[in-house]
């Protein structure tokens, strides 16, 4: 067979695994993406504490390798859990420890993220919404928030592409996802076609990464003119 | 309709505002002139809420109250009755020409969608935009831009409207077009208050002048009283420089 052809065969063969990947994947962006947004407003609360304890959480998840965490995460959250709430929770799909993992990492570049979008909106946008009657919570809502997330989308996708990344150290506490099956695939040949197979794993990562691309462009494109403020 | 007594206003040691006492009736158009720096835009700002007084007191649309100290329902029953025309537009840029005025009657005053579209539609078309409906604010023109941010304003019915320099942002050639439909709410009984570095506007449009440095009232009175009889050397000053740039 052919390097191409042995690529495709171990393709075919990894890629029922992407369920997986993509799960762990999307719950780990919306929970980090919430998390990230509450650490957003504590990042620009008028008050320091609220400041200090997002700062000091962001700092810390930035200098964590992703393996650390998930190995924190895995090994470290049970006997803690335990310890608090004498409950266990060791038999726990192994997919949720990665996903709380990815959560706490996507957290803090969203939040970083978010509030440098968020400052990137005029603050004459706000006073305009106030001006017209608008609630605090609806200029926010209505007119702030849509700006600020157009402004983020860019490089939201950077950020989503590294979980992305990061999540492909799910194996490592013995998930099954495209990793660990490719892992598979090339044990049971006795370590043979390793670089077909793995070049076929790189190739899945690399044609997810293109679409997260071009659905954020396809998103910011669409909103593209009603981005650009206007010069005075 | 609306009073405010003994406004102050501090940014940190700084005094901006020093104790101003404001009115306005019914139908008043009143300039507010004065130096840059004397504290006008903190008056518009700190009158209508989206700045915090540090005394004084306000009486206006019903609330009875010291400025510091106004509760969440106040500030919204304020800022309700009031619009506001600022100098760099302040469009919402991620919404069309008619959201821009549509929005805060069906977010904010709970106007039936159908009804802000006609609402819209004729604040617009006084304006002279309504052809730009579908138009984002990238794709207007500065003088388009505060024509659709001055029917943003009167398309709530507001109490008062304020203007905070709304030609100074633009080129010169497109000042007249905005100033017109200034004058014209003003000939139809709008009740407006226009900080303003034009001149003509204050001596034909308005029926009453204030004149404002250093965070005072220095003088007030009808635009013949104070420009063609200042009493303050202050104003005569001021009055002096500004009419030798012309
Ligand atoms: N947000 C602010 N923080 C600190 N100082 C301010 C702020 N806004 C205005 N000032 C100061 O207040 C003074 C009056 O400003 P302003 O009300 O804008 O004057 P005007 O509109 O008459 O030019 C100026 O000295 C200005 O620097
Ligand atoms: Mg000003």
């Amino acid at each position: 067979m052919t390097t191409l052809a042995l690529i495709y065969k171990f393709l075919i063969q990894i890629l029922p695994a992407i369920q997986i990947t993509l799960i762990i994947s999307v719950a780990s962006i919306i929970l980090g993406g919430l998390l990230g947004v509450a650490l957003t407003r504590a990042k620009l609360s008028p008050h320091w504490w609220w400041r200090a304890i997002a700062n000091v959480y962001i700092s810390v998840i930035r200098a964590t390798p992703a393996i650390i965490m998930i190995f924190v995460v895995y090994y470290g959250l049970p006997f803690l859990i335990k310890g608090w709430f004498h409950v266990s929770i060791e038999g726990w799909n192994r997919m949720y420890f990665v996903i709380i993992a990815l959560t706490l990492l996507f957290s803090a570049p969203v939040a970083e993220i978010f509030r440098s979008a968020y400052l990137a909106v005029p603050a004459g946008q706000k006073e305009a919404a106030l001006m017209v009657g608008m609630s605090p919570w609806q200029a926010f809502s209505r007119i702030t928030l849509p700006q600020t997330f157009v402004i983020a989308l860019p490089n939201l996708a950077n950020a989503i592409i590294n979980l992305l990344k990061e999540g492909a150290l799910t194996f490592t506490i013995g998930v099954v996802d495209m990793v660990a099956k490719a892992q598979m695939i090339v044990s049971n040949n006795s370590g043979g076609f390793a670089f077909e197979t793995y070049g076929a794993l790189a190739l899945i990562y690399w044609v997810i990464s293109l679409a997260i691309d071009k659905l954020v462009s396809l998103v910011e494109s669409s909103f593209q003119k009603k981005r650009q403020a206007i010069q005075p | 309709m609306l009073t405010i007594k003994n406004l102050t206003k501090s940014y940190g040691p700084q005094q901006i505002l020093k104790g101003i006492d404001f009115q306005v009736n019914q139908g008043d158009v009143i300039t507010l002139i004065g130096p840059s720096g004397s504290g006008k835009t903190t008056l518009l700002r700190t009158i209508t809420t989206l700045e915090k007084g540090d005394g004084g007191t306000i009486d206006f649309a019903g609330v009875q109250g010291e400025l510091a100290h106004l509760s969440k329902n106040d500030i919204r029953t304020i800022r309700q009755n009031v619009g506001f025309v600022f100098q760099n537009y302040n469009l919402f840029n991620n919404k069309t020409t008619l959201q821009n005025v549509t929005e805060g009657l069906v977010v904010a005053h709970k106007i039936p969608k159908a009804q802000a579209k006609t609402i819209a539609l004729a604040a617009l078309k006084k304006v002279g935009m309504a052809d730009y409906v579908d138009h984002y604010p990238s794709q207007l023109s500065g003088g388009q831009a505060q024509r659709v941010g001055i029917a943003r304003a009167i398309a709530l019915k507001p109490q008062v409207i304020f203007f905070d320099e709304p030609t100074s942002a633009l080129d010169p050639e497109l000042v007249g077009e905005v100033l017109k439909v200034m004058r014209q709410l003003a000939e139809e009984g709008a009740t407006m208050v226009v900080i303003t570095h034009q001149m003509n506007f204050a001596r034909n449009v308005a029926n009453k002048v204030v004149f404002m440095a250093d965070g005072q009232v220095v003088e007030a009175g009808s635009p013949t009283d104070i420009f063609d009889h200042p009493q303050v050397p202050r104003t005569q000053q001021f009055l002096a420089e500004i009419l030798s740039n012309v």
